[in-house]
């Protein structure tokens, strides 16, 4: 049960680019994650984004509106969620998305207490901008996960090292204007500039999502210099097709190979300094297990 | 311009859309202090629009309820039929100042889409409105004047396909077209600083309500009473009245009779974060949003402005829901008295005026806004009265 801090900043110093995959909690497909999520790791995710559905997704694009839609109508409820980091957990580590509303209404404090307890290690929150993030961090803190941060790609330099500086785990690049499954992230040109603005401001992973759905974006996704992808809407749509475990692993595979072969410059990347800074995030969030 | 209500409002949104708020809150800040603004702005609001709007003292309905004088601000008469265009003129001379060719806006009764694609036309914007597809089949009067003048009408078909889901249509197309599109939201929801903005631009029915009831009773009226969806016409009415001894009163729809929550959000819902703001919701208690049920599109909507939530924790505004029926007998009963056909969205607050003004003696004031006319709401009534027949 590796947590995400020390598993991304691991990889990152290791120069493997982190292919983050992302799967929604489905009541009705309780019995398919633990074989899924092995196929994933075995393909060679470094973590899993686990999904918890709400009704009023405004950042998400139709496919993951209708998976949302679905496992809700399936009944899909928090101690579902809760049930599914305690087995994804097992396999890779685990951060949690979901809007505000739904961890909200939980209490931010039990909720990210809950998350804690089933092995998650990270809560990402679409619908939070920074200026609303200070109470959310304090509770992901005292919890012991990741507060995990968006940035977009309307920001300012300056906007993304705030945003940076007061993530944990990673930072969340948004590539594009859209919701998620737009197709294809922005060029490197466009993004490169924030993820650099995000390394100066801080040590911490850069992962791009939104767009990244196969070898080729993913490839432009990573020419950026950021340290990974996430990948979600794709993913999705390979499962609506009722792709196996076995079938989704190899869909997987191409895209952890081109992110092992971007980020083969990340030696260059690793200063003194970063390095130093990769292992107190790992005693820290080594601490915080015990 | 202050980000809270209390505990409420606040900017709850994806960062993509965070410069735009910031660019919005700007310019917003700036138009209204320029001289040239601001007289544009009342130009257009008195020329094409038709402010200010009358008081009218509604004798036949008052001696129906026997009781207080009940007086309609008449904001029906305005361009369009109904508030709507206070705000959709404000919101669309800014999307001018800041250079944006193309209107977005969502619609639930589909008034608020009709200003909007007339402001669009008026001024030269490309508009585009979403409407949820309930409320498309339900409204079709305002979707033919829609696109009669010129906007493009899209149906939602996600979620419970109403006024909630025409928001997060609209909130999409902002994320992915925030650099050439303002988003012109219709009521005093979202994030900040949409509900100050609106509230503002609206405040000018509460206004015109102090300075007339001023010339007509020589002094504030004894109660205010408005509807509230979202809430704009309400925060319009109350806010130029906080200060003054006049009690308001805020109508929320109660949908059908035995509904689980109708769509009375302060009265049922609880502090929770939906479309941008925090504020109440109509939710479960997993803080899933509640499917919501009334036969106004306008009132059909599982949040409330946040200006609205801290107005009810304050107790400074009471807020009681009124029920289909209810707001059907007030539709006829001041088409009968009066011979105006109102909105189903105010024949709500109609409803709990009579009933007010009934329990209170005749020298005192009621004043109701009458948001908007019922022209939309024919087919509505028709069916509804045949299904009771």
């Amino acid at each position: 049960m590796e947590r995400l801090e020390p598993a991304l900043s691991r990889a990152r110093a290791a120069g493997e680019g982190i292919v983050l995959p992302y799967l929604m909690v489905d009541r009705a497909r309780s019995g398919r994650l633990a074989p899924t999520v092995t196929a994933l790791a075995d393909a060679g995710a470094t973590a899993l984004e686990l999904g918890f559905p709400f009704s009023d997704p405004i950042a998400d694009g139709p496919v993951l509106e209708a998976a949302a839609d679905r496992a809700l109508a399936h009944g899909t409820r928090w101690v579902d969620l809760l049930g599914a980091a305690r087995q994804a957990s097992r396999i890779l580590p685990t951060a949690v998305m979901t809007y505000a509303n739904p961890v909200w209404a939980r209490g931010l404090g039990r909720a990210t207490r809950e998350l804690r307890a089933a092995g998650a290690s990270g809560l990402i929150v679409p619908d939070l901008s920074l200026e609303e993030a200070a109470p959310w961090r304090r509770a992901c803190h005292d919890a012991g996960i990741a507060h995990v941060l968006l940035a977009a790609p309307a920001a300012s330099a300056a906007r993304v090292a705030r945003i940076a500086r007061r993530s944990s785990g990673f930072l969340y690049l948004v590539s594009r204007f859209g919701t998620t499954g737009t197709r294809d992230p922005s060029p490197a040109q466009a993004l490169g500039p924030l993820v650099r603005a995000a390394h100066a401001a801080r040590d911490l992973p850069v992962l791009v999502g939104f767009g990244v759905h196969d070898r080729e974006s993913a490839r432009t996704a990573l020419a950026s210099g950021a340290d990974g992808v996430v990948v979600g809407t794709a993913l999705q749509v390979e499962l609506d097709r009722g792709a196996t475990p076995r079938a989704v692993g190899r869909w997987l595979a191409p895209i952890v190979a081109a992110a092992r072969s971007v980020t083969g410059r990340a030696g260059e990347r690793s200063s003194p300094r970063q390095d130093g800074n990769s292992v107190r995030a790992s005693s820290r969030a080594g601490r915080t297990r015990t | 311009m202050g980000r809270r209500f209390g505990p409420y409002g606040g900017a709850y949104v994806p960062e993509t859309l965070v410069p735009a708020l910031v660019e919005l809150e700007q310019a917003w800040r700036e138009a209204r202090r320029d001289p040239a603004f601001r007289r544009e702005h009342a130009r257009l609001a008195r020329t094409l629009g038709g402010r200010p709007t009358p008081l009218y003292h509604a004798a036949r309905l008052s001696r129906r309820a026997g009781g207080a004088q009940i007086w309609l601000k008449r904001e029906d008469l305005l361009h369009g039929g109904a508030h709507k265009f206070n705000n959709a003129l404000g919101q669309a001379l800014l999307a001018v100042r800041m250079g944006k060719p193309r209107l977005i806006a969502e619609t639930g009764a589909g008034q608020h889409g009709v200003a909007t694609a007339m402001l669009g036309a008026a001024l030269g914007l490309r508009t585009e409105v979403y409407m949820g597809e309930v409320d498309v089949a339900r409204q079709r009067p305002n979707v033919e004047r829609m696109r009669l003048l010129g906007a493009k009408v899209v149906p939602v078909t996600s979620g419970h396909r109403t006024l909630k889901d025409a928001i997060n249509a609209a909130l999409r197309d902002w994320i992915a077209n925030v650099r050439t599109t303002h988003y012109l939201l219709g009521s005093a929801v979202g994030p900040h600083p949409y509900p100050s903005i609106v509230a503002e631009l609206q405040s000018v029915i509460g206004r015109e309500i102090r300075r007339d009831a001023e010339r007509e009773f020589g002094r504030p009226p004894d109660l205010a009473v408005a509807c509230v969806g979202g809430g704009s016409n309400a925060i319009g009415t109350f806010r130029p009245l906080l200060g003054l001894p006049t009690e308001l009163l805020g109508v929320e729809a109660g949908g059908p009779r035995g509904a689980r929550y109708g769509a009375a959000t302060l009265g049922r819902g609880r502090p929770g974060i939906l479309h941008g703001a925090y504020s109440y919701v109509l939710e479960d208690r997993e803080g899933q949003v509640a499917e919501t049920a009334s036969i106004s599109a306008g009132l059909d909507y599982a949040g409330v402005g946040p200006e609205h939530a801290f107005l009810r924790d304050s107790g400074r505004v009471r807020y009681v829901a009124v029920h289909d029926d209810g707001a059907l007998a007030a539709f006829r009963w001041l088409a009968e008295d009066e011979g105006i056909l109102p909105a189903l969205e105010p024949a709500h607050a109609i409803y709990a005026a009579v009933r007010e003004a009934r329990r209170r003696p005749a020298r005192e004031r009621v004043v109701v806004t009458l948001s908007g006319r019922g022209d939309k709401d024919l087919e509505v009534v028709r069916g509804a009265t045949r299904a009771r027949a």
